[in-house]
């Protein structure tokens, strides 16, 4: 009964089409079509501008340019403002993100299966220049993004921490966040 | 070895394949001697003899291409009660990605299910001509399929074998849904951009089937299984799921959701191999079947009107949009 009906309402298409006022009619909503088609597909590119939160295909695992007023940190979702001081990890796999400061990093990488393998790039504030974050230096009070106080540098300095201990200080919570750590290491 | 080998669906589905292989190959091998040997002109008895193996060995190959569709299907039902095994998983798109070989399988298992299908149009064809006109071609084409079986024999057993039931794989949740902001949704479209681009595509498929713009209609018909896809998973699925976090193209080929994900990519793959074939062997036979225009515009818009009466479904029920 249901394929009766399918074929009956076919039939009706098909005379529909065949007569010669659809002949001419089903080009032009054919080209409507099209033209909506490409319309929408060309709307959607030109909107396609909003922040970047993940960057795919990093095979080499190089630091890559960051767009700053266009990049959103994944852990904090803040947009990321400034180049200093900023951190990029690019997974085995080529995915690459940014964040606007290394605590939030730190916080960030924890549960990911890459942490060990992962390249991790900072934006050193010495020398202005990507550099290996695992290598870098960072300073326990300096001013940065999310209050966290680590400031990654090239050069060692005195009162310098290493990755390591960077990390493990971000994982206990004793850093400029910490109303008691603040207080002690600025006095505030 | 491995638990998942143990399971009573991977163990039918790879006797299955095998033995089914095991019958292309005996096919293949025959359809090689009757290639190289054919001559239509000729009254031999061994030409007779030819014509005889080649209708026994085209009856086989119908029947094994008839079943590899029922294995996909068994296939994706196999992977679907893995995921029990495997932890982290909770449908197939865990067991898929539980090692790199099961994303290109799927991928090949449909391209093979085109190719199936475009052989069956050129196999109806040649069996309705008095002297086989199509023989060659479809012999051809059998010896690609064949080829590509055999890598999918390789696969198959690749990536049951590599399944490590001990390693966490990730549910679909993280796969599809955890995506930190970023856009998974081609050239850059938003959800109502998508589902206009959907319907519109719907639109064009239907127009042109008729019309004899066949480039067009396949131009379509490829862009609407692509655009289809991001469609169910990232906005009619949820609908689905009843459930506006879950993004998952698998779960809804379980028990819960009344299997109606079997139905549902059934009737857009289906519809999709239908009309693609018919336009290819359109191209390369100058043959168009009428029947399967109607095939392809029922089936389509059984795939259609079921999406759409899901979220339609929701709204009369609870009055709102997920």
């Amino acid at each position: 009964m249901h394929g009766l009906c399918i074929g009956l309402l076919y039939q009706k298409w098909c005379t529909i089409i065949d007569g010669d006022f659809m002949k001419k009619l089903i080009p032009l909503l054919i080209i409507l079509t099209v033209i909506g088609i490409i319309a929408v597909i060309i709307i959607s590119m030109a909107k396609d501008k909003q922040p970047v939160t993940i960057l795919k295909n990093n095979i080499e695992m190089k630091a890559l340019p960051l767009k700053v007023n266009f990049t959103n940190d994944p852990y904090c979702k803040m947009l990321i403002t400034t180049e200093r001081n900023s951190v990029q990890v690019v997974s085995p796999d080529g995915d690459t993100w940014f964040f606007d400061d290394p605590g939030c990093m730190i916080l960030w990488i924890q549960e990911k299966s890459f942490r060990d393998n992962a390249k991790i790039w900072i934006h050193a504030i010495d020398t202005k220049r990507w550099i290996d974050a695992r290598k870098a230096w960072y300073g326990i009070a300096d001013q940065t993004e999310m209050h966290y106080g680590f400031g990654a540098r090239e050069k060692k300095v005195e009162g310098t921490i290493d990755f390591k201990e960077m990390e493990l200080r971000m994982l206990r919570g004793e850093n400029l966040a910490n109303p008691k750590i603040r207080k002690k290491l600025l006095g505030e | 070895m491995n638990e998942a080998l143990f399971s009573n669906q991977v163990i039918v589905f790879l006797l299955g394949e095998s033995i089914l292989f095991a019958l292309l190959l005996v096919a293949f091998v025959v359809t090689l001697k009757v290639l190289v040997k054919w001559d239509f002109e000729s009254f031999t008895p061994f030409q007779f003899a030819l014509e005889r193996q080649s209708y026994l060995v085209s009856t086989i190959i119908l029947f094994v291409f008839i079943l590899k569709f029922i294995l996909v299907a068994y296939f994706i039902f196999s992977i679907d009660t893995l995921a029990s095994l495997l932890p982290g998983a909770m449908c197939g798109a865990g067991v898929i990605k539980a090692n790199d070989y099961g994303s290109y399988l799927l991928i090949l298992k449909f391209f093979i299910l085109f190719l199936l299908t475009l052989w069956l149009y050129v196999h109806f064809y040649d069996m309705r001509t008095k002297n086989h006109q199509w023989f060659k071609h479809k012999s051809w084409l059998f010896g690609l399929i064949f080829l590509f079986i055999v890598l999918e024999l390789a696969l198959n057993y690749a990536y049951f074998t590599n399944i490590d039931t001990h390693m966490p794989v990730s549910c679909c949740a993280a796969l599809f849904g955890q995506l930190e902001g970023a856009n998974p949704l081609p050239f850059g479209l938003s959800v109502p951009l998508l589902l206009v681009l959907f319907y519109l595509l719907y639109t064009l498929l239907i127009l042109t089937l008729q019309s004899g713009y066949t480039i067009l209609y396949v131009i379509a018909n490829i862009l609407f299984v692509f655009i289809a896809y991001y469609a169910v998973v990232y906005f009619f699925g949820t609908y689905i799921y009843q459930l506006p976090t879950h993004k998952c193209p698998f779960c809804m080929l379980q028990p819960e959701y009344y299997y109606v994900g079997y139905l549902l990519w059934g009737s857009l793959f289906m519809g999709s191999y239908i009309g693609l074939s018919d336009a290819v062997s359109m191209m390369w036979l100058g043959k168009k079947e009428m029947r399967s225009q109607k095939l392809v515009v029922v089936l389509l818009s059984i795939f259609v009107l079921l999406c759409t009466a899901y979220v339609s479904g929701y709204y009369i029920r609870n009055g709102v949009l997920l």
